[in-house]
């Protein structure tokens, strides 16, 4: 029997977070409160997440030419040429976001989800960005860009809903000249009506004008020296579902200058998305060979009370 | 549960000649179902064969080949196992023909 004074007492709001730091999985993250989703893609499958389409009507010819080339997320051992099977950070398998073999080609994959209530949410990953491994060549500048929006709205009811779209995306090239920085979109895009009803639109958000550097946004992340190396890295991207606004940006050891960071905003809101809570994430190629975007795992996390 | 998984391969993408699908990694899976719909076509038919592949970069032919669907609506398709780390499938047409068809890579642990 242990002595009475070997026992410890452990309050709710510590107990919770050394239970954390002793799970393998969860105790590199550090989560708000609540935990929305957390997906591993080697024990948890793909978990909901899925290939972004364009709004169509009657027809897949009216879905809007800046979706056409996206297509499914893929769970992947990252197999290359010269060593095999690379595996994932922890498992043997992440989710996999190839882009197509042509200069500029984009894809973007999405988890669906709504929020329960207005709250401070955060998402966080582990991540390797890496272009297709068929140069023997260093192909650094190969990636143009990758990143992750959320596609937020307010719920029903709200007194001057908005839809919000905070999207924020590491440049690491252009034309074949490192970039390596972070930036923000706020501007939007002109959306469309697509097919003969008026009932359904569609907003090609993601295009490549308009970003704008992140005030202190330089990084160099670790490339490593071949396209077959993988160096998975961490980032936090945190957003308030009240004021819609990003209230923090880390990748690895970098803190961003959040505030100066601006969301793209669509008002009114739109008819069918209350309470919308979308985690998109997406890859750009500068070169006409493909880039992929490896997730390991990534964990979306609130803070609200149930009262 | 076996984990479960279809990826769309083609989205009705206007089809002419040969045309081959993007590389899908496929690793965890242990067999799949290769669906063929057409949406639109002018008849002509053709054939479509499977490939595999280590690395996504280097491809062979499975051997496994079943003929594109005729007539808007139809579905053809065939049954793999025993595949390598990647699939894609590369569809001949005959010359002039044009066609539109939805690829559906239906996958299972």
């Amino acid at each position: 029997m242990p002595r009475r004074e070997d026992s410890v007492t452990i309050e709710g709001a510590d107990l919770r977070r050394q239970m954390l730091m002793a799970n393998p999985g969860l105790s590199r993250f550090r989560p708000l409160p609540r935990i929305i989703s957390y997906d591993d893609f080697s024990t948890s499958g793909m978990a909901g997440w899925t290939s972004l389409i364009g709004n169509y009507e009657d027809t897949l010819e009216n879905v809007l030419p800046e979706f056409r080339g996206m297509y499914a997320p893929q769970l992947s051992v990252a197999n290359h040429w010269d060593t095999g099977s690379h595996g994932a950070m922890s498992g043997s398998y992440s989710m996999k976001i190839a882009t197509r073999a042509h200069k500029g080609a984009l894809n973007l994959v999405l988890k669906r989800m709504t929020y329960i209530e207005p709250c401070p949410i955060q998402v966080e990953m582990f991540f390797a960005v890496k272009p297709e491994a068929n140069e023997l060549r260093l192909s650094d500048a190969d990636v143009r860009s990758f990143g992750i929006l959320l596609d937020l709205q307010d719920y029903d009811g709200h007194p001057q809903p908005r839809r919000a779209m905070p999207h924020l995306k590491y440049l690491n090239a252009m034309d074949g000249e490192l970039k390596q920085r972070w930036q923000y979109k706020s501007v939007t895009e002109e959306d469309r009506m697509v097919g003969p009803t008026g009932e359904t639109r569609s907003h090609p958000h993601f295009g490549s004008e308009g970003w704008v550097d992140v005030p202190g946004g330089e990084q160099r992340l670790c490339y490593n020296e071949l396209p077959t190396k993988l160096n998975w890295h961490y980032l936090r991207l945190g957003v308030d579902l009240r004021s819609m606004r990003v209230t923090a940006l880390q990748c690895n050891d970098k803190r961003m200058d959040h505030d100066a960071i601006d969301t793209m905003m669509l008002t009114p809101a739109w008819a069918n998305l209350w309470s919308m809570l979308n985690v998109c994430l997406f890859c750009e190629t500068d070169t006409d060979k493909r880039c992929f975007f490896y997730v390991d795992s990534i964990l979306v996390s609130g803070d609200w009370d149930d009262a | 549960m076996r984990e479960a998984h279809t990826a769309i391969l083609s989205r009705a993408e206007p089809w002419s000649g040969t045309v081959t699908t993007e590389p899908y990694e496929a690793a965890w899976a242990g067999e799949a179902v290769i669906f063929v719909r057409a949406v639109e076509t002018d008849g002509a038919g053709g054939e479509i064969a499977t490939c595999i592949s280590a690395d996504g970069l280097h491809w062979v032919d499975e051997g496994t080949t079943f003929r594109l669907p005729t007539k808007a609506g139809e579905v053809t398709f065939a049954k793999l196992s025993g595949f390598g780390h990647y699939l894609r499938f590369r569809a001949t047409l005959p010359d002039g023909a044009n066609a539109r068809f939805m690829v559906s890579l239906a996958l299972k642990e």
